[in-house]
C-alpha cells in the first residue's frame, strides 16, 4: 500500500457544480484523489454521489468546474482525449453491466482486442490471470446469466481491470450482496490495491466495508449541496462534530428527528 | 506503481542485452505495460532464443512502471526458458513489482475451464435440436393460446377486472398512431394497382373495370393482409419487446407473486385492443386504397369521379366487407397473441429480447398468411353452399 504521506494527486476535482434546470445537485465541490489510495464517497440518497462519479468518468458534463487528470481537464476534453483518458480508468457499474450476449472471457477480451495489439494467446493468458485475481478461475466460458450477483461483480471488476487502469471507479460496490460476498469483495479490493497500487474511487453505503477498505472518506449531503466531511473513516466516526456525519457513521437518525417521526406516525 | 527516485522515467522504455556466454543479462529501464508489451516480449524472446544461453537474468532495478499484463509476460518468458532448461532469475524487484507478481497464480493459467467452449454441433444433432425446438415452440404457443382464451373468458365473465385504461392505451398505440402509415401504404397500393391494371386493360378497352379490380382486391385481400403485416411490424414487435423487457426486469415475476395472472394482466388488454382496432384500420386501408385508385382513374383513365365511385360501390358486397373485417380481427388476435407469447418466452438478457421480438414478427407474418389461405378456401365454400351446408 502506498503511504498516504506521499500524496501525489492523480485526479483533481475543482469547483464542480452540477445542476439540472433549477435543481442544484451540488455546488463548488473540490477534492483530490491521491495516487494509490482507496477513496470512498458516501452520502444519503439523492446527494449526487452517482452524478459525481459519472462526471469523473466523463459520462456526464458538469454545469461548471474542472476534473483534471495529468493536468488536462477531462470535462472540456475532445472526444479523442476523453477516450485516451478512459483507457486509463476502469469502471464497475452497479449491476456489473456485463454484456449478456458474450461469455465472461469475451467480456474481458473486448477492451484488450480493441486497444492493444496482443495476439490471441497473450490475451487468453491475461484473461486467465485477471479471472484468477478475482477468484473466478475456470469461469471463462460461462455466460453472465449463469453467475451469481457477487460473481457478476467480480467478473465486472476483472473486465474493468483488463487494461490495468490507473484508477478504478466502483459504483455501489457491495449493494445487494450477502455479507460473506461483500467481505470477499472487500478483501479483493484491499488485495488489488495493495498488490497493484491501483487508485480506487468507490461509492458505497456499507459502513462495515467503509471501515475496512477506505483510506479516506468524502461525505456529500443533499441539503448542504456539497461536501460536508472529509477524512479517515475512524477519524470521522470518532471526531466528527457535524450531526449529519455523526448520524451516518453511528447509524442513527439525526437527533430531534426521532421525535418528528414519532409524531408524524 | 510509484516512481523510484533517481530514475529518469520520462524517457522511452529501454531493454538492453549483455551477453557473456553462457549468461544473458537483460536490463529493463522505463515503463513496461500493455502499450509496449508486444514489442519488448518479441525482443526478449529473440535474444533468449540463442541456443548458447544457459542462464538468464532480468534486472528490474530501473523499472518505473509495471502492469500486471507485463508481469504476466515475464512469467511466461520464465516458463518458456524453463522448458528449454535455461535458469531464469528476475532480480532487483521493487516492493511494488513483487506485489504485482504476487497476483499471478500460476495454476490459474493452466486451469481448465469448468465449461467447455461452445462449439458448433454436428449436422444430425443440429437437425434434432431444431426439430425439437420447433415442436416445443408449437406446444408453447398452443398452451399460451389456451391460457389466453381462459383469461379472455374470465375477463368476459368479470368485466370489472379488465384494465380498461390499458386497452385504450394500446388502442391508441396500435391504432391511432398507426393510422398515417396504414392510410399512406393503402393509398399507394391502390394507386399502383390501378395504374398496373390500366396498362393491361387498355389493350381491350376495358378501363371501366379498373375500379372493380381495385376495390375487389383491396377489400377482399390486400386491405386486411397489408394492415395485418403493418400491425405485426409496429405493434406485435412492441408487445414482445415490452413483455420481454418486463420479464428481464423480473416485473412479470413480481406480478405473479402479487397474485396477478400475467397473461390476464399483460396480454388480455393488448389482444383486445388489437382485435378492436385492426378491423377499423383495415377499413381505413380499404378506403385509402380505393381513393388511391381514384386518383389514377380520374387523371389517367378519363373516368369521372362519379363513374369510378359508382363502379366501385357496385363491386363491393356486404358479404365481402363483413368477412374481410372478421379476417382482420382474426389476424389481430394472432399478431397480438404471438407477440405476447414471444415476450413471455424471454428469459435473460438484451439479446433474448431482440431474438424474440424478431421471432414475434416473423411468426406473426407466417400465421397471417396461413390463416389467409384457410380463409380463402373456407369463404369460397361458405359463399357457394351457405354457412350451414
Amino acid at each position: 500500500m502506498q503511504e498516504a504521506s506521499e500524496k501525489t494527486p492523480i485526479l483533481s476535482v475543482k469547483n464542480l457544480t452540477q445542476r439540472f434546470d433549477d435543481n442544484v445537485v451540488f455546488e463548488n465541490v473540490s477534492f483530490d484523489v491521491y495516487k494509490g489510495e482507496v477513496l470512498v464517497i458516501v452520502g444519503g440518497s439523492g446527494c449526487g454521489k452517482s452524478t459525481l462519479l459519472k462526471i469523473m468518468i466523463g459520462l456526464q458534463k458538469p454545469h461548471a468546474g474542472q476534473v483534471l487528470y495529468q493536468g488536462a481537464d477531462i470535462v472540456r476534453a475532445s472526444d479523442e482525449a476523453l477516450n485516451e483518458y478512459r483507457k486509463n480508468i476502469g469502471v464497475l457499474f452497479q449491476s456489473g453491466a456485463l454484456f449478456s450476449s458474450m461469455s465472461i472471457k469475451e467480456n474481458i477480451a473486448l477492451p484488450l482486442q480493441e486497444y492493444t495489439d496482443l495476439d490471441a494467446g497473450a490475451i487468453d493468458r491475461i484473461i486467465r490471470m485477471k479471472l484468477g485475481m478475482v477468484n473466478l478461475g475456470g469461469y471463462e466460458n460461462h455466460n453472465p446469466s449463469e453467475l451469481s450477483g457477487g460473481m457478476k461483480k467480480r467478473a465486472g471488476i476483472a473486465r474493468a481491470m483488463a487494461l490495468d487502469p490507473r484508477i478504478l471507479f466502483l459504483d455501489e460496490l457491495s449493494a445487494g450482496l450477502d455479507p460473506i460476498t461483500a467481505v470477499e469483495l472487500d478483501e479483493l479490493i484491499i488485495k488489488t490495491n495493495e498488490a497493484l497500487g491501483t487508485t480506487m474511487v468507490i461509492v458505497t453505503h456499507e459502513l462495515e466495508s467503509i471501515y475496512k477498505i477506505a483510506h479516506r472518506v468524502l461525505m456529500l449531503d443533499k441539503e448542504a449541496r456539497g461536501m460536508i466531511a472529509e477524512g479517515g473513516p475512524l477519524e470521522l466516526k470518532e471526531n466528527a462534530t457535524d450531526p449529519r456525519v455523526r448520524s451516518f457513521f453511528l447509524r442513527q437518525l439525526p437527533e430531534n428527528q426521532d421525535e418528528q417521526r414519532f409524531y408524524a406516525d | 506503481m510509484t516512481t523510484p527516485r533517481n530514475i529518469d522515467c520520462s524517457a522511452d522504455y529501454q531493454v538492453s542485452f549483455k551477453k557473456e556466454e553462457p549468461d544473458l543479462f537483460i536490463d529493463l529501464k522505463g515503463e513496461f505495460g500493455l502499450k509496449n508489451l508486444t514489442v519488448f516480449t518479441r525482443d526478449i524472446r529473440k535474444a533468449v532464443s540463442d541456443p548458447s544461453i544457459q542462464n538468464l537474468t532480468i534486472d528490474f532495478s530501473q523499472v518505473c512502471y509495471l502492469d500486471s499484463a507485463a508481469a504476466l509476460a515475464f512469467v511466461q518468458i520464465e516458463k518458456e526458458a524453463a522448458e528449454r532448461k535455461i535458469t531464469c532469475r528476475l532480480v532487483n524487484l521493487s516492493a511494488e513489482a513483487k506485489g504485482i507478481f504476487s497476483v499471478i497464480h500460476p495454476d490459474v493459467l493452466t486451469l481448465r475451464p469448468f465449461k467447455p467452449e461452445q462449439t458448433r454441433e454436428g449436422l444430425v444433432s443440429q437437425i434434432g435440436q431444431t426439430s425439437w425446438s420447433i415442436g416445443r415452440d408449437f406446444v408453447n404457443f398452443i398452451t399460451f393460446i389456451g391460457d389466453l382464451l381462459s383469461a379472455l373468458v374470465y375477463t368476459l365473465m368479470h368485466p370489472s377486472t379488465l384494465r380498461g385504461k390499458d386497452v385504450l392505451f394500446y388502442v391508441q398505440r396500435a391504432g391511432v398512431d398507426g393510422l398515417p402509415i396504414v392510410a399512406m401504404i393503402g393509398a399507394l397500393m391502390g394507386l399502383i394497382m390501378a395504374f398496373m391494371s390500366y396498362l393491361q386493360f387498355k389493350q381491350f378497352g376495358a378501363n371501366i373495370y379498373v375500379p372493380t379490380l381495385v376495390s375487389f382486391a383491396m377489400i377482399k385481400e390486400l386491405g386486411p393482409i397489408m394492415t395485418a403485416i403493418l400491425v405485426a411490424g409496429r405493434s406485435g414487435s412492441a408487445f414482445a419487446a415490452e413483455i420481454g423487457t418486463m420479464q428481464v426486469n423480473e416485473e412479470v415475476d413480481a406480478l405473479q407473486t402479487m397474485g396477478f395472472d400475467p397473461v390476464r394482466f399483460l396480454a388480455v388488454p393488448k389482444v383486445l385492443a388489437a382485435v378492436i382496432v385492426v378491423p377499423i384500420l383495415t377499413v381505413y386501408a380499404d378506403v385509402a386504397g380505393i381513393l388511391g385508385g381514384l386518383i389514377i382513374g380520374v387523371t389517367t383513365l378519363d373516368l369521372t369521379f362519379k363513374t369510378y365511385i359508382t363502379q366501385s360501390i357496385k363491386t363491393i358486397q356486404v358479404f365481402d366487407v363483413v368477412t374481410s373485417l372478421i379476417k382482420a380481427a382474426v389476424f389481430a388476435g394472432l399478431i397480438s397473441a404471438i407477440g405476447c407469447q414471444r415476450g413471455f418466452q424471454v428469459r435473460a438478457g438484451a439479446q433474448d429480447v431482440g431474438k424474440f421480438t424478431t421471432s414475434a414478427v416473423v411468426a406473426a407474418i407466417f400465421l397471417i398468411v396461413v390463416a389467409d389461405s384457410i380463409f380463402a378456401v373456407m369463404l369460397y365454400y361458405v359463399k357457394r353452399y351457405g354457412i350451414l351446408a
